[in-house]
């Protein structure tokens, strides 16, 4: 009986090690892929082991994408922008909700969380219109003036405070005649930090890799968000393939390295939110 | 007497100003473009400032799709518009249709003063169905067949046989094939392509002619497929799409002995695609007498742009310098569109890594023979719907009567607004 | 005697007030504190929305500017949905919401289920490299995706003919499995795989997370009442988890049916804009996007996007009742 279930168990751990393998796999093989020409991208077999033209590739990339630091930049300022936004309009909603009753408060909840079915591209067209009527084409402020609340995260927001505060903290001071907003932010925000580092990795990182609202705002390659700047190397008859993988690796190095440091902080954060209070 | 000396003094004052002024006057124009098109525009920016000192000129590029898009979205909202826009062969149709960009045969551009000195088959395609001139061509793409001379010569096959008509086309194809292995052509598709575009009526366009009657229900399109099938059955293509990876391998091997395209595919394969085979390969013309264009650039003034009459200037100074056209072929190979231009020592000279051929003056001679095509605003929907027919025919056996006749109601349901 | 908190009369007055209070709140706080997002949706959420269903009803050819719209009523929507290649699309949608969609969740719960239970100090690492995936740019693994599956040069065809022409004594025993010659998988018969193998391998890890949160909620003692009745591993896993993990699954399929629907930059990458061959990698939203911008017809591009939403909505309901408990 033990002997059957270790078998059993190192079948498991191997497909997992494997599925490891192939999660991984794309993301070694771009890493490998940004230090060798593009002949020795596309040879029989594919190269394993790292080349020796990062520089070049990394040149050749400057060379089509004459903006990119400026792109990277500007995808660091629009993501920390609406992060911060986020955490800030999210979590005064979810408080809302929360530990409030008022009139309404049911449906305006539910319609919040439908908006959470609204495709993006269903206003893709009159939102470009609209940022062009009002002078914001081309503006960082297209990118983060719409998505500085999401409903995703006022859910999130509430199902934290909801299974984490006790409603008697609240109600204890309320009674000794705090205001609404100090509560807020003595006793809420610094029992809701967990909340903050996951909601803020989410966002961040949805933020950072959004592709299609950058692509209807931004006509200018000067303003463009590092997703845009990658797809405009695509565009060329010649796909520096070298490049493109400099490129794309430099895109995910900020996204990794966020995620190396908060890994265990996000995972316990998404893995403990179902757990009622 | 002092009221007179005051406004003598005055009005020279104002005078004065006012030249001053206007003198100082700068304005600046946005040019919108896209690779590698902005290449010549960058390279004549500073020759147009040096002969219009108050004219500051700044390049907008995005990549060829996003480019389109943004100009379509501008077009569309009436703002962030450029005052000279780039639009390409592909889009020049729907662009010139639409009503957003100027007449420029109407005053004050007055455009028919020079037109005649452009390539003919230029026109036509800019100019919308109410004889509106939309957009001024800057360059061409005149159609060329390039090959492996020394595939050829090893399957013993010449020059003449391959382009004298298409079935001696695809006997060669077969020769090469047995004697060394290697493809005739990248992908089927591309005999169709030709083919659609050679014998047309006067005032037809690839799949609509001028009332819009939808054209592909016919024996141009039927013999079209019928070649491109026999090519695909005889094993001669190598079924890659154009630009990808296997594609540029392929070239760079010689696993595909030639390739039809714009005279501009000369440039790309000297420069990145196949640079070891220098000397090796050599243009033609298209086989059975086939004149065809790929590409072609234009530039147009959006109806709401702020600076048009500057913009008129460097669209005038684009398309109508020699030295400007001329740069754009040394730039980045690109056609002139000018007449006069094409009349240079630089189109009589040899191309070393086409085996010293004079290869410019035979391209030279294919532009003045291409027909003119009419353009349409569905053409591209039309495009996607007979390549997928096409798609069925070479890949499961489709009938090819069965098939365009079904092509032909997809259009109709598609071009569905006149 | 009276307890600590009721001190004498002075209180009542104040004690009605001070529960309605502690009830509800500051009447006013609650709807300054939500505004944000009711504001910032109302400009930039809700007037596009209502335009997008305006448009749809009118005909509209972009580059004539603003003024040239015309009311053509359902016209767009009959067209859209007759229209050949919006079936198609949504069939790729389809194809692919299935091919990605299924393995996403087949594969997550056993592997929540196997870390869960089998994992404890490499945890984290584990979980962490199953979610890598999820954070990284679509468009930047999209496109090095399209290297690695290059039919000549690809490393996935390197993989898979290599296995397929693995032979033991003059057999090649995986060929029934394995392909033994290169895949062209810009052929439509194999677009939609790679497609659906690359949305798959992103959100396998996510999905895995979420169940993973959602099992640390089952009891303990449910499992050890089951052991103590005999279950084995198997029926464990059966009996007891998978019942308790239908909220979960019914969130998390949610958000796949509504993430799918709405698929766009994996095939807009790997088909590089157009489609594929035969249009076999154009979802829904790629023939939005066309409709406008190629076709040059916003008016029909928002019916499209309409329809599609309508789609969203009706499937998430059909989930909701088949799958759903709590709202999500």
């Amino acid at each position: 009986m033990k002997i059957a279930i270790k078998k059993d168990q190192l079948v498991a751990y191997i497909i997992v090690a494997l599925g490891g393998v192939i999660m991984l796999a794309p993301f070694y093989f771009m890493f490998i892929f940004s230090s060798h020409s593009n002949s020795g991208i596309l040879s029989i077999p594919p190269p394993i082991f790292f080349g020796e033209f990062l520089v070049e590739n990394f040149k050749t990339l400057i060379d089509f994408l004459p903006y990119f630091w400026h792109n990277i930049s500007l995808s660091l300022y629009v993501a920390i922008a609406v992060t911060f936004l986020n955490l800030l309009f999210c979590s005064l909603a979810g408080y809302a909700f929360a530990m409030f009753d008022f009139k309404g408060k049911n449906f305006l909840f539910v319609g919040i969380m439908a908006t959470m079915l609204l495709p993006p591209f269903l206003g893709m067209i009159p939102t470009a219109m609209i940022m062009s009527q009002i002078g914001w084409m081309n503006d960082s402020k297209a990118l983060i003036v719409p998505a500085a609340c999401g409903a995703m995260g006022i859910f999130m927001m509430r199902q934290f405070i909801v299974s984490s505060i006790p409603k008697e903290l609240v109600e204890a001071a309320r009674m000794d005649g705090c205001k609404e907003f100090k509560i807020y932010y003595r006793i809420i925000v610094p029992l809701i930090t967990p909340a903050f580092g996951t909601l803020g990795l989410i966002t961040f990182i949805g933020t950072w890799n959004n592709f299609m609202g950058p692509l209807v705002v931004m006509n200018d390659m000067k303003m463009f968000t590092v997703p845009l700047a990658l797809r405009a190397l695509q565009g060329t008859g010649q796909v520096p393939w070298g490049a493109v993988a400099v490129g794309a690796a430099i895109a995910v190095l900020p996204l990794l390295f966020l995620f190396v440091l908060a890994s265990r902080r996000l995972i316990d954060g998404l893995t403990a939110g179902a757990v009622k209070g | 007497m002092i009221t007179f000396k005051k406004t003598a003094v005055s009005s020279l004052l104002c005078t004065a100003l006012l030249s001053g002024a206007a003198y100082a006057e700068q304005v600046e124009i946005t040019v919108s473009s896209f690779p590698n098109f902005n290449q010549v525009a960058e390279a004549a920016v500073p020759l147009f400032e040096a002969k219009y000192p108050n004219i500051k000129v700044k390049i907008v590029s995005m990549a060829y799709g996003d480019h389109h898009n943004a100009m379509t979205t501008a077009l569309a909202t009436g703002a962030s518009l450029p005052d000279v826009m780039s639009v390409e062969a592909g889009y020049i149709g729907r662009f010139a249709q639409s009503g957003g960009l100027e007449d420029l045969n109407a005053a004050p551009f007055n455009a028919g003063e020079f037109t005649a000195q452009i390539v003919p088959f230029t026109l036509p395609q800019a100019t919308s169905s109410n004889g509106a001139l939309r957009a001024i061509p800057a360059d061409i793409g005149p159609g060329a067949m390039f090959y492996r001379q020394d595939t050829l010569k090893a399957a013993g096959v010449s020059e003449a046989e391959l382009i004298k008509d298409w079935d001696s086309f695809i006997d060669a194809g077969v020769k090469i094939k047995e004697k060394t292995g290697n493809y005739l052509i990248s992908n089927a598709v591309d005999i169709k392509n030709i083919y659609i575009r050679s014998n047309l009526k006067e005032g037809e366009g690839l799949y609509f002619d001028k009332d819009h009657n939808i054209l592909v229900n016919s024996p141009r399109f039927k013999e079209a497929f019928r070649l491109a099938k026999q090519a695909r059955v005889a094993g001669i293509d190598a079924r890659v799409g154009a630009w990808s990876a296997e594609w540029t391998e392929g070239l760079k091997r010689g696993t595909i002995s030639s390739q039809m395209m714009g005279a501009w595919l000369g440039g790309h394969l000297q420069d990145w695609i196949a640079t070891d085979s220098a000397g090796l390969w050599r243009t033609s013309h298209l086989p059975n007498n086939a004149f065809a264009s790929w590409g072609g650039s234009f530039y147009a003034i959006p109806a709401k742009a702020k600076n048009k009459a500057e913009a008129w200037e460097f669209i005038k100074f684009m398309t109508t310098t020699r030295e400007i056209q001329l740069l754009g072929m040394t730039e980045v190979n690109a056609f002139p569109a000018l007449i006069e231009a094409q009349d240079d020592p630089f189109f009589e000279e040899e191309i070393a890594y086409l085996g010293n051929q004079k290869a410019r003056i035979q391209w030279k001679e294919a532009s003045v023979k291409i027909p003119t095509v009419a353009m349409d605003r569905y053409d591209e929907a039309a495009r996607q719907i007979v390549d997928d027919a096409l798609e069925k025919v070479l890949e499961h056996d489709a009938d090819i009567n069965t098939v365009l006749a079904e092509a032909e109601k997809q259009i109709k349901r598609k071009a569905r607004r006149r | 005697m009276n307890s600590i908190t009721s001190p004498s009369v002075p209180r009542k007055a104040s004690a009605k007030k001070g529960n309605f209070w502690l009830r509800k709140g500051n009447k006013i706080a609650p709807y300054f504190f939500i505004s944000p997002f009711f504001i910032i949706f109302g400009v930039f959420g809700l007037f596009p929305l209502l335009f997008s269903l305006y448009l749809s009803f009118h005909y509209w050819e972009p580059a004539a500017g603003l003024a040239a719209m015309e009311w053509v009523g359902l016209e767009n929507y009959i067209f859209a949905l007759q229209d050949d290649w919006f079936q198609k699309s949504i069939f790729n949608t389809a194809e692919i919401a299935l091919k990605s969609g299924i393995p996403q969740h087949a594969l997550a719960i056993p592997l929540a289920f196997f870390i869960h239970t089998s994992f404890t100090r490499m945890r984290n690492t584990v979980i962490g490299i199953y979610f890598v995936p999820y954070i990284t740019s679509t468009v930047a693994i999209s496109l090095v995706f399209t290297t690695l599956f290059s039919r000549d040069f690809g490393m996935v065809n390197q993989v898979l003919t290599s296995l397929g022409n693995f032979t033991i004594a003059d057999m090649k025993v995986l060929s029934w499995l394995f392909p033994t010659e290169n895949l062209d998988w810009q052929r439509p018969e194999y677009t939609k795989d790679m497609i659906s193998f690359v949305v798959f391998w992103r959100y396998v890890g996510w999905n895995t997370v979420l169940y993973l949160s959602a099992l640390q909620t089952i009891p303990k003692d449910l499992y050890e009442a089951a052991i103590i009745d005999g279950a084995n591993r198997y029926q464990q896993f059966r009996y007891v988890t998978l019942p308790m993990l239908k909220p979960m699954a019914f969130f998390a399929v949610t958000l796949t049916i509504i993430g799918n629907l709405q698929l766009f930059e994996e095939p807009f990458i790997i088909t590089g804009g157009t489609g594929g061959i035969d249009q076999a990698g154009k979802t829904a939203a790629m023939h939005m996007f066309i409709t406008a911008f190629v076709e040059s017809d916003f008016g029909t591009a928002s019916a499209i996007s309409w329809i599609l939403f309508m789609l969203i909505a009706g499937l998430t309901w059909l989930n909701h009742k088949l799958l759903g408990g709590s709202n999500n």
